[in-house]
């Protein structure tokens, strides 16, 4: 589904000297500061880093100011409880049709849309939940719908924070193989190094408000990242 | 997880969202069951005279009669105050009860008869006094109070109770632990409750109090829309502004000075009490009846039997039918509307503009959108259902867009219909419902003042035999009113167990 | 049982209070609907009020009520003396308080009368004889408790049909006073009416009526109307004389701007037995007992 284009050259994010944070109130919280980070087409970023070291801000900010269309997989799940996971993957695909093709879906769904959905659902072994209503379903059948329906955004790009954090180690790595083949470019925040060692080409580390460590995958130390902890 | 587990958790989530679909199926069913019977047809020859008149009057309302007019705001205020205050003090006390069975059903009781109808009683035995005014608001509140009071009360954490080893339904615990944990909720929601309290007390003019409303039915009555108007306007702005100037810390400001300038008064004694009871309420042939006990239940029997042939039953099935197209269609028109003042859907300016639209829809009075309806339409059911769907779609619109505004969407959550429909809507759907459960006994209720549109619902009945004065007629159909109120108030309250609604509404 | 019994102790403290400030030392009080206009009441009939207390040297006072029954329920409970009733809620009040009378009633009382209007579109025009063709069209009347709105009307369409309302029209609706039902009827939405003669002729002048969209297709014959009705016991209550004082003060208004109010010429003398015919009308129809 990578397909190579022109744009493969052109940065996908380019941040220079960017100062990012929240408002609440009427105060403004920094989170990062002095932020310098350009990500390439073909790239697979690792983001690590303690909790609260603002993973969720950066990533945040990376798909917004993105390029290329972004496929959003984020920490909490959001998924609609009334609906069954079959629709809550469909909305990937929302902004894509008509509003009103979009509801004639939601009473009729198409053979098509059917069968693309299920075989995204049979890549991350959901087959089965597609037509139970998701507010009942664990929290780890619930991260992988989430998933589902940022496959179903058929985007080059993938960006996610914590996407497997609720399911187990193996089948995390195989989640992870599932992300990679299917994007080309893959931000994904996690807070398993190991895991993070296995797939990435390149590892950004936050600490303290700040980029400590950029480097590709290949040369990082376990040393390194534990510094980050 | 085992696989039996997590099969029976696929199926307890599968149907979650299949009975919410199944409930709403069965109320369109019952739309589509009622349907046949309610005359819908559309007569409409020159409604366009009167129309620009009444328009007229709302561009250039007059308020030339201004003293007139503070004077009902400050008796509609001074009804309100103390008929709330007297239905919050007995209720709370009532509240402290709320688990004994003779309580609960007491409160229900009370509480299923309209307040125009409590009016219509009290003038019987106290005369047009304050004493009507303030106990015909006070007594249904004392109901509603009792009820969510109770609620209150018995939802409050636990844990201080048990730490104390007190059993947790005495009236020592309750008074010392649950009472004061609840309190903050019990003001809240007595607030609320003033709001509803202002239109009570304005409603109660239309039969003779003092309020905003005895001088807008007359206005309205002669076609002085000017006039009308003007009362109208300053009764948006009241409701509109309420929630600015009605604070809980300013209550018992409030309550004391409606009691200096309104005080207590009766026009009555015993002997209109002794008089009500054993004279007006009898059935009218005995009355006159001479004879044994069998000659005089058998006139008794005569009478039912008349009343239950001309009254009772086409009253309760004219009342069912209004009041179930109503309900759905109250629903739809909620659904409508409430994005109009969601944070989700519009800005500032737009939400300003839905809020005032949805405050003039909930505050004009039903009967005037019946008499707009029926100019347009001609008389059949179509004016009244709109009547009572506009007014009522948006009370809950606006408690739905409120409840929207607490939601939080994913970053990339789509916009406009898209987000109506698949973000938005399936997330309030348990709240709407719930909602619009606790509208039906209120729609119901308020079948009862749309005679002019000359649908014999029970309350048309009721009205006929107080304008008749037949308080016998009059008292066996407001118990008939109030049995059926009793059962819908069931019927939601069970439906609500089974939707798993846990989260009280506290706002109804 | 502990708690019903305390129950019971507390609804009958909550009655003691109900009447613990009931108005003992009443002052002489009268009520009027009139059967049009009902604006600024409290002002207009100030004013009899004291043109009456001048005349009779006590202190009169007016309270403003919504409905005839209401009316009728103050005049029962002795909260008002005194009022200004149509024929119908007249005729209950005086069997509800034994002793009571009617004692005056305005000059175009005597011959009151309806007017059936109907709206173009159904064709009708005015005959002398009662209009058959209204059968199956769309009707109103005015209120409910209303002598020329409702009684009457009722009265002459059972007569001339023998069957109730709701089996000869297809919609009967109760407009709940005489101007909505002219500008119901002037719009269509219903198609035929009954109405108050002198409402009628009083929005006719006005201009308020459009007569080639609505006109009068039949005229009742003539019957009594509003009254002054007394309770018997004023005199009791307030002095000897005191019913002959208000009578005599009623029948000598001569104040224009005060008989507006009602609007009536002026009132000349009426008894129980005036209205005799309009007590059997009501019971003839099932209106009283």
């Amino acid at each position: 589904m990578a397909s190579i284009t022109d744009t493969q050259f052109q940065p996908i994010v380019s941040l220079e000297n960017e100062q990012l944070g929240y408002v609440s109130g009427k105060k403004a919280h920094s989170v990062l500061s002095d932020l310098n980070l350009s990500i390439a087409p073909g790239e697979k970023i690792a983001l690590v880093g303690k909790s609260g070291s603002g993973k969720s801000t950066l990533l945040k900010h990376l798909r917004q100011s993105s390029s290329m269309p972004v496929a959003w997989c984020p920490q909490e799940p959001s998924l609609v409880p009334m609906l069954s996971a079959f629709y809550n993957i469909y909305m990937g695909q929302l902004n894509h049709h008509h509003w009103l093709q979009n509801l004639i879906n939601l009473i009729i769904p198409k053979a098509q849309t059917k069968s693309d959905i299920r075989s995204i659902a049979s890549t991350l072994e959901i087959e089965p939940l597609l037509n139970s209503s998701v507010d009942q379903l664990s929290g780890g059948q619930q991260q992988r719908i989430s998933l589902a329906r940022a496959f179903y955004q058929n985007a080059d790009v993938f960006i996610g924070d914590e996407p497997v954090s609720a399911v187990d180690e193996l089948q995390s790595r195989r989640l992870i193989n599932q992300i990679i083949a299917k994007h080309s470019t893959v931000i994904i925040a996690l807070h398993d190094i190991d895991l993070a060692r296995a797939f990435a080409t390149r590892i950004i580390g936050l600490k303290d408000g700040a980029v400590e460590l950029d480097v590709s995958a290949d040369n990082v130390s376990q040393q390194d990242l534990l510094t980050l902890y | 997880m085992t696989d039996a587990t997590l099969t029976s958790s696929i199926n307890t989530s599968t149907n979650s969202a299949v009975t919410y679909r199944r409930v709403s199926l069965l109320f369109l069913i019952t739309l589509f069951i009622c349907l046949p019977f309610a005359n819908l047809s559309i007569n409409t020859l020159d409604p366009w005279d009167e129309l620009s008149r009444i328009g007229a009057g709302f561009l250039a309302p007059s308020f030339s009669n201004y003293q007139t007019l503070t004077e009902a705001l400050l008796n509609t205020l001074a009804f309100a105050f103390q008929g709330v205050a007297l239905g919050g003090v007995c209720g709370l006390i009532l509240s402290l009860f709320y688990q004994k069975t003779v309580i609960r059903q007491f409160s229900a009781f009370i509480r299923a008869i309209h307040e125009i109808f409590w009016a219509l009683i009290f003038i019987q035995i106290t005369g047009l006094s304050s004493a009507t005014g303030i106990l015909a608001i006070a007594i249904p509140y004392t109901g509603i109070f009792a009820k969510i009071f109770g609620e209150l009360l018995n939802e409050v954490d636990h844990r201080p109770i048990d730490a104390i080893g007190s059993q947790s339904n005495t009236l020592n615990s309750t008074l010392f632990i649950r009472l004061p944990l609840a309190w903050q909720h019990i003001k809240t929601y007595t607030c609320y409750r003033l709001e509803c309290g202002i239109r009570s007390s304005a409603v109660l003019g239309f039969i003779g109090l003092p309020t905003l409303g005895f001088h807008m039915e007359t206005y309205y009555k002669q076609g002085q829309y000017e006039e009308a108007a003007a009362i109208l306007y300053v009764f948006f702005i009241l409701i509109g502004t309420a929630r600015f100037w009605l604070k809980p810390l300013l209550l018992p400001i409030y309550v004391l000075a409606s009691i200096w300038f309104l005080p207590w008064q009766s026009y009555g004694d015993w002997s209109l009490f002794t008089r009500f009871i054993t004279e007006d309420i009898v059935p009218g042939p005995l009355k006159y009846a001479q004879g044994d006990l069998l000659s005089q239940s058998a006139i008794f029997a005569d009478w039912f039997t008349q009343r239950w042939n001309n009254e009772i039953l086409p009253g309760v099935l004219n009342t069912l039918i209004l009041s179930q197209i109503s309900l759905i269609a109250t629903g739809f028109i909620a659904l409508l509307l409430f994005p109009w003042v969601s944070s989700l859907f519009f800005n500032k300016a737009g939400r300003f503009t839905g809020h005032s639209v949805l405050v003039v829809m909930r505050s004009t009075p039903e009967y005037l959108l019946a008499f707009i309806g029926l100019l347009i339409f001609g008389p059949s059911m179509l004016p009244g259902i709109l009547a009572l769907a506009l007014h009522n779609g948006a009370i809950v619109a606006h408690l739905i867009g409120l409840y929207s505004q607490v939601l939080v969407l994913r970053d990339d959550a789509s916009t406009g219909i898209n987000r109506y429909f698949f973000e938005v809507l399936p997330r309030i759907y348990r709240q709407f419902l719930a909602f619009l459960l606790y509208r039906w006994e209120v729609i119901m209720r308020e079948t009862a003042i749309l005679g002019i549109l000359g649908i014999p619902t029970l309350g048309f009945y009721i009205d006929s035999a107080f304008e008749e004065i037949r308080f016998d007629r009059a008292l066996l159909l407001i118990l008939v009113a109030a049995l059926l109120n009793i059962v819908v108030d069931q019927i939601a309250t069970w439906s609500r167990t089974r939707l798993h609604i846990h989260q009280r509404p506290g706002s109804l | 049982m502990r708690l019903i019994s305390r129950l019971t102790v507390a609804v009958s403290l909550t009655l003691s209070v109900l009447f613990s400030a009931t108005v003992n030392a009443q002052t002489f009080t009268f009520t009027a609907i009139p059967d049009q206009d009902e604006s600024r009441l409290k002002e207009r009939f100030g004013k009899i009020a004291d043109y009456l207390s001048e005349k009779t040297g006590i202190e009169v006072s007016y309270i403003p009520v919504k409905s005839y029954s209401a009316a009728v329920t103050a005049f029962r409970n002795n909260q008002v003396q005194l009022a200004w009733f149509g024929g119908l809620s007249g005729v209950k009040a005086r069997s509800l308080v034994s002793d009571s009378k009617a004692i005056a009633q305005g000059y175009e009382d005597q011959f009151f009368e309806t007017y059936f209007i109907a709206h173009q579109s159904t064709g009708l025009n005015a005959s002398e004889a009662f209009p058959m063709a209204i059968e199956g069209k769309r009707f109103t009347f005015g209120s409910k408790g209303s002598t020329s709105g409702r009684l009457m009307p009722e009265f002459h369409i059972r007569e001339n049909f023998k069957k109730a309302p709701n089996a000869i029209f297809s919609d009967v609706g109760f407009s709940g006073d005489h101007s909505r039902t002219i500008a119901l009827v002037q719009a269509g939405s219903y198609e035929v009416g009954a109405v108050n003669f002198k409402v009628w002729e009083k929005e006719l002048s006005q201009g308020k009526i459009d007569p080639s969209k609505v006109k009068v297709i039949w005229k009742t014959p003539t019957y009594p109307d509003y009254q002054w009705t007394i309770r018997g016991d004023v005199d009791a209550q307030f002095g000897q004389d005191l019913t002959s004082k208000i009578t005599e003060a009623l029948l000598t208004m001569e104040d224009k701007a005060l008989l507006d109010s009602f609007p009536r010429s002026k009132f000349v003398t009426a008894t129980n037995q005036d209205y005799e015919p309009i007590k059997n009308t009501a019971k003839s129809i099932g209106l009283m007992d």
